[in-house]
């Protein structure tokens, strides 16, 4: 096709443009009426360098006083315990298997709607038009890990800064290699999807190693770094890399860019508006292949209410992510446990809250579908509140068995398994029901009245949006906090999660959208009104 | 004798390796123009999009311009024009630098008054300065189909073109069409419009499911008119 040339002009053709110059006419374009000046542009980056500079020494003071807060290592490791040192490892390791898994399902090169329509069919080197992108993303990754692990080192091991200076190089390599070699693999053809799944597997199987060193006895002292010389040979090693992916940027079809472009696009959009289930549709739904090698018989569906719960664990089983999140979390409060530093009442709590909540999540995927498509809850002759119950059903059960393994490690910990894991049992509607809440959610509310705070001002009406699903939890679970606090179950506690879990249901089945203070103020309208007219 | 602009042999498309419909038989020649025609999830678009190198075929054999499909290649894009579907746009530029950067970007010489015609032509020089974000859908439809024309090209692949424009922007898209074949271009477009099939399309390929047809225009029109009553 080379020798060939147009048939068809439009006019006399000159010099195809280097992509360099399309770049430079795209921005200074948009420039030329962004309305923003170079002063309020350095303003911003600065707010922004301000902004993270503050958050991370957030971070590091609230890890280290946790490090102070914690108990002291005992001269005499209880058997199946684990190192702080290991499960720090074992974090890493999920957060490598993240990352991957990220990379995957953003791409990670790609070209955003308006990049992939008029930018990709040019006639100009490709690798011009998207070298800026490919070297963004490792060197976000590269400074992500580093901060992540920056904090996880210094704040937990409380290393010194020299220890904690290498762990971080080697971290920032780590991050960036793993999203280079991801770059690699999606110019060799191998699909998103299967880039994910490396990622996923690597994230669930963390905690299983770490259970497995736990059982072995086998931990280690510090976080593995790479030396100096190991770190120059391995920034070397990148670079190398680097200019791998740089000259096979051009070899990425266009499918697969306009793909990764679009996941990346829906994601940035889902987290700037701060929706964390358009989030995690689209990180879901981009990786997500378009067939099926076995269609389900959906056997199990006799009539409107079975054909529900069917479909709703028909959607959880297909979801690979969803499942190794829940895996992940019940894992995470034996892990915790078998911490001696991390085995407090507030270590225990947090796990339990951080851990569930995950876990809830993952289950709640059949009700964000019907959230999104609301034709889906009409197809079926059932009332909108029997609709809400049924979609609890899944999340129920899936929660019943992170449950019993959950509150199972806690009840060793503190020697009381049944008592643990029968509230641990008699808790399971609250999650379920907190799922099926904050999968109903509205749309964040950027309307509502905005909240002077010393770090700027926050939107009441994204916050109150946000809470619902979260606020069932932390009231609806009261008595299991205060038994964590207290480590110990008694039959009032639950004789009074039985009661909560009742509430619980009830209030994650309500079909009302608005919050209680907008239900009240509702109410009173009406009431204003009925006084006037009588 | 010049190459045909494509070539497809019992072209199966699909997606995760479950086609959408039966193998495409078809060659189009240059100056020449094929329309796809057939019901809506027949596959017409599918077939486009292997076409273009949007989509690895399944199975068969398919070549444009002579060569196997590869839209990575310079020579592929700079011969290969396509309109989609494609509702994307830098929010930032306006209609005259969309079609200005497109121009540009093939080494068009004299892009501005290039630009400046086919603006004419297609009814948008009223909104030449307009971002995207105030078109309306059918101006926004006008400013792709521009694009198609204001680059170099030997194939033009066209889905449903007729897809929110008025009559009389239709009747001149035809014309334009027509004017395409004449120059020597070749034109595969997937159309629901029995009038442009009639005005523009030598010879019609019918996708479905079961099988697929060769058509003379005539009877793919009668056949859209009967399956949209």
């Amino acid at each position: 096709m080379s020798e060939l040339d147009p048939v068809v002009l439009p006019g006399e053709l000159g010099e195809v443009p280097g992509a360099r110059d399309i770049r430079r006419y795209t921005s200074q374009a948009a420039n030329a009426r962004g309305g923003a000046s170079l002063g309020s542009l350095l303003a911003s980056v600065y707010y922004a360098v301000i902004t993270l500079g503050i958050a991370i020494g957030l971070a590091l003071g609230f890890a280290q006083a946790m490090r102070v807060s914690l108990p002291a290592e005992p001269d005499v490791a209880e058997p199946t315990s684990l190192s702080l040192a290991t499960l720090v490892v074992v974090i890493i390791v999920a957060l490598v298997g993240m990352l991957v898994s990220l990379a995957g399902r953003l791409g990670p090169v790609g070209a955003g709607g308006a990049e992939a329509a008029w930018w990709l069919p040019l006639p100009v080197g490709r690798r011009g038009l998207l070298r800026p992108a490919a070297r963004r993303l490792p060197m976000i990754a590269a400074l992500v890990a580093a901060i992540l692990v920056g904090l996880l080192d210094a704040g937990l091991l409380g290393d010194s800064a020299l220890r904690v200076a290498h762990v971080v190089l080697t971290s920032a390599l780590v991050g960036a290699g793993i999203v280079l070699l991801a770059a690699l693999a999606q110019s060799a053809g191998v699909s998103r999807s299967a880039t994910a799944l490396v990622g996923d597997l690597l994230l669930a199987a963390a905690p299983v190693a770490a259970v497995i060193l736990a059982l072995t006895d086998w931990s280690l002292d510090e976080v593995p770094a790479l030396p100096w010389y190991g770190a120059a040979l391995a920034a070397v090693l990148l670079v190398g890399v680097a200019l791998l992916v740089d000259r096979r940027l051009g070899d990425i079809p266009t499918r697969s860019l306009r793909e990764s472009g679009s996941v990346a696009t829906q994601a940035v959009g889902a987290a700037v508006s701060l929706d964390s289930r358009e989030l995690g549709r689209a990180l879901t739904d981009g990786a997500a292949s378009t067939t099926r090698r076995f269609v389900s018989r959906l056997r199990t569906a006799r009539g409107a209410a079975s054909a529900l719960v069917t479909a709703d664990l028909v959607v959880l089983r297909r979801s690979v992510r969803h499942s190794v999140q829940l895996v992940v979390a019940a894992l995470v409060p034996i892990l915790v446990s078998s911490v001696p530093e991390l085995a407090s009442s507030g270590g225990v709590l947090l796990a339990l809250l951080v851990a569930g909540y995950v876990a809830m999540s993952a289950t709640g995927e059949g009700a964000r579908r019907a959230q999104m498509a609301p034709i889906l809850d009409r197809l079926l002759p059932l009332e909108a509140r029997t609709v809400r119950r049924l979609r609890m059903v899944v999340p129920a059960l899936a929660m019943l068995v992170w449950s019993v393994v959950a509150f199972g490690a806690v009840g060793r910990w503190t020697g009381d398994l049944a008592g643990w894991i029968v509230l641990g049992v008699v808790s399971t509607p609250v999650w379920a029901a907190a799922a099926v809440r904050s999968s109903y959610r509205p749309a964040p509310d950027w309307g509502g009245p905005l909240v002077s705070t010393p770090m700027g001002a926050l939107p009441t009406g994204v916050g109150a949006v946000l809470a619902r699903g979260p606020d069932v939890v932390v009231l609806g679970l009261l008595p299991v906090w205060i038994a964590v606090l207290l480590r110990d179950v008694n039959s009032t506690m639950i004789g009074i999660q039985v009661a909560l879990s009742f509430i619980a249901v009830a209030v994650g089945s309500s079909v009302a959208t608005g919050t209680m203070m907008e239900r009240m103020m509702s109410s009173q309208e009406e009431l204003d009104k009925k006084r006037k007219s009588a | 004798m010049s190459k045909p602009a494509v070539r497809a042999q019992d072209l199966l498309v699909g997606y995760g390796g479950a086609p959408v419909c039966a193998p495409v038989t078809f060659t189009l020649a240059p100056g020449k123009a094929i329309a796809l025609v057939g019901a809506n999830g027949s596959g017409k678009s599918t077939v486009l999009r292997a076409v273009i190198g949007l989509l690895e075929p399944t199975s068969g054999k398919l070549a444009v311009l002579g060569e196997e499909v590869d839209e990575r290649t310079v020579a592929f894009r700079s011969q290969v024009a396509s309109v989609l579907d494609d509702d994307a746009y830098f929010p930032a530029l306006t209609v005259y630098e969309h079609l200005y950067l497109t121009a540009r970007g093939h080494g068009v010489l004299g892009a501005a008054g290039v630009v400046t015609e086919l603006l004419d032509e297609f009814g948008l020089t009223d909104h030449s300065t307009s971002l995207p974000v105030a078109l309306s859908s059918g101006q926004r439809r006008r400013l792709l189909l521009a694009a198609g024309f204001v680059r170099p090209r030997s194939l033009l692949v066209l889905d449903e073109p007729e897809q929110r424009l008025d009559r009389a922007m239709r009747d001149r898209l035809a014309a334009r069409l027509v004017a395409e074949k004449r120059a020597g271009g070749a034109v595969l477009l997937a159309t629901h419009d029995p009038d442009l099939v009639l005005a523009v399309a030598d010879r019609a390929v019918h996708v479905a499911d079961d099988v697929t047809r060769l058509l003379a225009p005539a009877d793919a029109a009668a056949l859209i008119s009967a399956e949209n009553p």
